[in-house]
Order: C-alpha cells, then sequence, then structure tokens
C-alpha cells in the first residue's frame, strides 16, 4: 500500500546495495576474516572523533568524511601488512585487536571534546528506513564504481583471496592486491554501516555467503545464491516491518532474523542432499 | 514468498484492531508524551493522538520504527518541543513521512517552544560547552506556567485547523487552565517550605521546575549536557554534596542510576526517581499527574533530607 510511496528508498536500497555486500561476503568467508567490516566501520568512527577534536561540525563540514575515509585507508593498509604466511598469529586476532582498540581510542578522543558517543553512533549507524534519495543513489554510484573495478579485475582478487600463494608465483604483490581489497571493502562498508547500521552490513556480508557455501562449492553458484537469499530477506523483511502494521517491528531486526531463518533453510537443504548422497554436500 | 498475502492478512488485522477512533477531526503525533498529554487535554475526543518517543526512552535518541512514519504521514498536526531536543531524529522522520501538511513552517507544524522564554541559552555559540542547545534549555515543559502556554498554543491551531471544533477546544483549553491554576496552589505549598535547597540531578532537565518552586538545582552528574559523567567531575559532584548537604538527587528513567547511587552513597543522599514525560512512572497518564508525582516525591526527599 504505502510500499511504493513512503518506503520507495528503503527498498531500492535493500534490492540494489546488497549485490556488493554478498560478493565481498564471500571473500571475506573465504579469507576467515569475519569481523574485519566491524573493524573498518570503527576506524571510521575514530577518523569522525579525531575531526571533532580538530574542531570541525559533525554534521555539517567535509572534513569528518575526509579523515573518515583517510583512516579506512589507514585501516586497509595495516589489515594488508598483518596478513602473515606463516600463521602463527590468526589475522582474526589481530582483527579483534585492532577493534577494540580504535574503539577505545575513539572514546578517548571523544573525552577531549564536548560531543557525546552517542552523536558519533547516530552519524556513523544508520536506520534503513529514513534513507533519502540522494543517500541512496550517491551510494549505489559508489558501489558501482568499486563493483566495476571488481569486476574489470575479479580473477586476481579471487586469486588473493582464496590462493595467495598461487599469487605469490604469478608475480602478484600480494600486500598491495590485500590493501586494493581492504580499501574498497572499507569503503563500502562504511558507506553501507551510515545507511543501514551494524547489524545489517554484518547480516548482508556473512549469512549469503554461507548460505552459498552450504549449497554450492562453485562461486558462481555461490554468487547467485547470495544474492538470491540477501533479496530475499531484505524485501521480505521490510514487507513484514511495514506492513504487518499491528506488530510494528522494527525494520533493520526484522531484515536479520528472516536472514537466521534462511541460514536454518539452508542448512536443513545441505544436510538433507548430505544425508541422500552418503557424503558432504561439496557441489 | 507468500508475502503479500501475509501482508494482506496482517493489514486486515491490523485495521480491525485499530483503536483510533474513526470520527476524529484532527489526527495529532507528538514527539513526546507530554505534548500527547496536552494534545489530548484540550482536543477531547475530537483528536487522535500518536506520541513517537516511548516516555521512558531518551528524547534526544528515538530509533525509527515503521508505524511512526506511517503516523507521520496520514497526520494533520505534528507537536515538537523545538529548541533542537528533536534535531537528531524528527528531520529524517519528517523527509521520510513526506507529508505536506505538517513540513516545517505548515500550519500544522506546531513548535511548542514559540513564546516560551528559555534559559540556559549559550552566549557564545560553540561546541565546547557540550551538547547544548543553542536555542536554550529544551525541558520547559516542567514548569506548569509554560504548559499552559503551550496548551494555549495548541487550541489555537487546533481550532485553525478544525474550525468545527472551536469552541469544545477552548472550552477544554478552560478546564486544564483552572486545573492547572487549582493545582499550582496546591504544588507551591508542598515545596515552600524547602525554598533555596539544592538538589543534584543527572542531566539539566530540572532548571525550569527549580526556578518556578524556588529551588536551586545547579548541579549535574554529567560535566558538560550530554557528556557521560567523568570521573574527576563526579568527584566534585560528591564534594559539594557534602560540604553543601545536599540529599536529593534526580534521576529519569533512561538515565544510569547505578551512578547516581554510588555518587549519593557518600554522604547518604536519597536517589528519587522523576520523570519528565507522562507514562514513564506509575501514576503520570496526564500531564497534571505527571506534576503531580513529580513534586510529591521530591518534596518528600527533601523532607527526609532536612535535619
Amino acid at each position: 500500500m504505502d510500499l511504493l510511496t513512503l518506503w520507495l528508498w528503503p527498498l531500492v536500497a535493500l534490492v540494489v546495495l546488497p549485490a556488493m555486500l554478498v560478493y565481498f561476503g564471500l571473500h571475506v568467508v573465504g579469507r576467515g576474516i569475519i569481523f574485519v567490516d566491524l573493524a573498518l566501520a570503527q576506524i571510521a568512527a575514530l577518523g569522525i572523533a579525531t575531526a571533532i577534536l580538530l574542531g570541525a561540525d559533525p554534521e555539517h563540514g567535509s572534513l569528518p568524511w575526509v579523515l573518515a575515509i583517510a583512516f579506512t585507508l589507514a585501516g586497509a593498509a595495516l589489515f594488508s601488512l598483518t596478513r602473515f604466511r606463516h600463521e602463527r598469529v590468526p589475522q582474526e586476532a589481530i582483527i579483534g585487536i585492532i577493534y577494540i582498540v580504535s574503539a577505545a581510542a575513539a572514546t578517548l578522543v571523544l573525552s577531549r571534546t564536548a560531543a557525546g558517543d552517542e552523536e558519533i553512533k547516530n552519524l556513523l549507524v544508520g536506520n534503513i528506513l529514513l534513507v533519502s534519495r540522494t543517500e541512496v543513489l550517491r551510494t549505489i554510484a559508489l558501489f558501482a564504481g568499486v563493483g566495476i573495478f571488481h569486476y574489470a579485475l575479479r580473477r586476481r582478487f579471487h586469486l588473493v583471496s582464496f590462493d595467495a600463494e598461487a599469487a605469490e608465483k604469478m608475480g602478484m604483490s600480494v600486500r598491495l592486491w590485500d590493501f586494493l581489497f581492504y580499501a574498497t571493502f572499507g569503503l563500502v562498508v562504511t558507506s553501507f554501516v551510515r545507511i543501514a547500521g551494524v547489524y545489517l552490513v554484518f547480516s548482508y556480508l556473512i549469512v549469503p555467503a554461507v548460505c552459498g557455501a552450504l549449497l554450492s562449492a562453485k562461486t558462481t553458484r555461490r554468487l547467485a545464491i547470495g544474492w538470491a537469499v540477501a533479496l530475499t530477506a531484505g524485501v521480505s523483511g521490510l514487507l513484514l516491518s511495514t506492513q504487518w502494521e499491528s506488530m510494528d517491528l522494527p525494520t533493520g531486526p526484522t531484515i536479520v532474523c528472516v536472514f537466521g531463518l534462511l541460514l536454518a533453510v539452508s542448512g536443513a537443504i545441505a544436510f538433507g542432499r548430505h544425508r541422500r548422497e552418503g557424503r558432504p554436500a561439496r557441489g | 514468498m507468500n508475502s503479500r498475502l501475509f501482508a494482506r492478512f496482517a493489514l486486515t488485522m491490523a485495521v480491525a484492531g485499530s483503536a483510533v477512533p474513526a470520527d476524529a477531526a484532527l489526527k495529532v503525533v507528538a514527539t513526546t508524551s507530554e505534548y500527547g498529554a496536552l494534545a489530548t487535554a484540550v482536543g477531547g475526543d475530537r483528536v487522535s493522538v500518536t506520541t513517537i518517543a516511548k516516555p521512558t526512552e531518551d528524547p534526544h535518541f528515538v530509533d525509527a520504527r515503521p508505524s511512526q512514519i506511517v503516523a507521520m504521514s496520514r497526520a494533520d498536526v505534528l507537536i515538537e518541543g523545538g529548541a533542537e531536543l528533536e534535531v537528531g531524529w524528527l528531520p529524517p522522520l519528517l523527509e521520510g513521512a513526506r507529508n505536506g501538511k505538517i513540513l516545517v513552517g505548515a500550519p500544522g507544524h506546531v513548535v511548542a517552544s514559540e513564546g516560551i522564554q528559555l534559559v540556559d541559552i549559550p552566549a557564545a555559540a560553540d561546541r565546547s560547552q557540550g551538547d547544548t542547545h543553542l536555542a536554550g534549555n529544551p525541558h520547559f515543559m516542567l514548569d506548569p506556567e509554560n504548559a499552559k502556554v503551550v496548551a494555549a498554543h495548541l487550541a489555537r491551531v487546533f481550532s485553525a485547523l478544525d474550525a468545527g471544533g472551536a469552541a469544545a477546544y477552548a472550552a477544554n483549553l478552560a478546564t486544564l487552565s483552572s486545573t492547572i491554576d487549582a493545582k499550582m496552589l496546591e504544588w507551591t505549598a508542598a515545596l515552600a517550605p524547602y525554598k533555596g535547597r539544592e538538589i543534584v540531578t543527572y542531566h539539566p532537565t530540572w532548571r525550569y521546575f527549580s526556578r518556578r518552586f524556588n529551588l536551586v538545582a545547579e548541579t549535574f552528574l554529567e560535566p558538560k549536557p550530554g557528556i557521560p559523567p567523568s570521573p574527576p567531575h563526579l568527584a566534585e559532584v560528591i564534594a559539594k554534596m557534602q560540604s553543601d548537604d545536599i540529599k536529593v538527587l534526580l534521576v529519569e528513567p533512561y538515565q544510569p542510576r547505578k551512578t547516581a547511587e554510588s555518587v549519593a552513597a557518600h554522604n547518604g543522599a536519597q536517589v528519587v526517581d522523576v520523570c519528565q514525560f507522562p507514562g514513564a512512572l506509575p501514576g503520570t497518564a496526564t500531564y497534571v499527574d505527571l506534576i503531580d508525582v513529580n513534586v510529591k516525591r521530591i518534596a518528600q526527599a527533601l523532607a527526609a533530607g532536612t535535619h
């Protein structure tokens, strides 16, 4: 009813934007760095906090966003430098440490300024119901740019994520390609968090990729399954929360719970196949 | 997916279960419940009122739910406090609701702080003073005299938009004003013995209330409005409470009671639960009840703290 008037831009955002997140999700799950998105978003927050310390007005002015991007790029460099060839320290540990230290550092920086934690949170964490046309269109443009970049160089990005040794043998600089990966990933994650919040960015990255991995071994098929899962969860979550008026469910959490259901369904299908074929589902 | 079918079913349920009177002349949306309560008092059964922020929710931060945008898209009147209290979340909600009747500047958009003399207006507009509202302290509704001004404002707007109800609105306004006037004598008498006494509050919420009832509420647990208490600042507050023998510390439902308790423990002060929004504490459904409960609780605590 109100779907195409009141909820048009949330709907467009939920149909178009997840495409990029599902793609990055395959890489993130493949690399085993599940929490890197939260760490990058937190580094961006530290950038904004620093801008406020330097006297910028967080709601207007460009310094906060310039610093958010600069910090994200620095974080990308840090992540590409901390990938050890012989894993004595799992990268997930480094990611966790970077996350918690930048969160604490942001709190320290903010305690030197007059802005509250909540203020930064409001800036960084959006609500999908309130996205504006400009925000959605700008983010689609950014995602399209990143998408074209990754599509053009897809073989190299794939190799560096899933078979770093082979990439190195081919003479590719793993650190450089890791940096490009994290930098583009950071831009995508930070701008999506701004539109839809932390819960949704995490769900869109991880759940479709895991569903894909459960149901197929082929990358292209995993991508297709992931897109289908993301589209179903986003659109039905939005419908449930906006059309089922008597319940008045908040939209983001509704979508996350639909994701949970879809994962359970994928798991059941994979388990059924495994029983039927008498071997693990491998394709 | 059967979500279309499901959505239609859910919609039917929602309409069937809806409690809004179908014959309400005006659909009113209020950002916080004290405006909702006044709108109900002035509008009576000619208006249906929806409140966006829950009374127990910090009005500086409100997370949008679908129903709120739907209510705003159908509203004839929107009441906001103004003075930047809702500045963090109302503009995107307004944009999302796409309703010309309640846009800023439209006759259906009521800014309650218009016509109110605000306090704490910062001399210099800069962020070093914390989450300071540049327009002034927005918690003016805790002064009943201000509530009368806002009620009259609402009656004017309702009458302009629904001329057929003008007489009813005027009568309701007169009833409300005379009730407040009568209660005012009671409230003033209840707090009169404590004239000039100091109280500590978490946030500068009680500035208008304390001015009206001759109390002093100028010490806050927050070092600056909206900034969580830091240890050195709390130490200062504790020292002040000890040296000035301040025995009453007010907290509201969404403020951290633990912090208040640990501060109050140092000199045996009493932590008192109060609220600025009708419905946040038991027995505060209407505006008059709200002030009544707050006055009683504060008077009781001040009496207990008297040696």
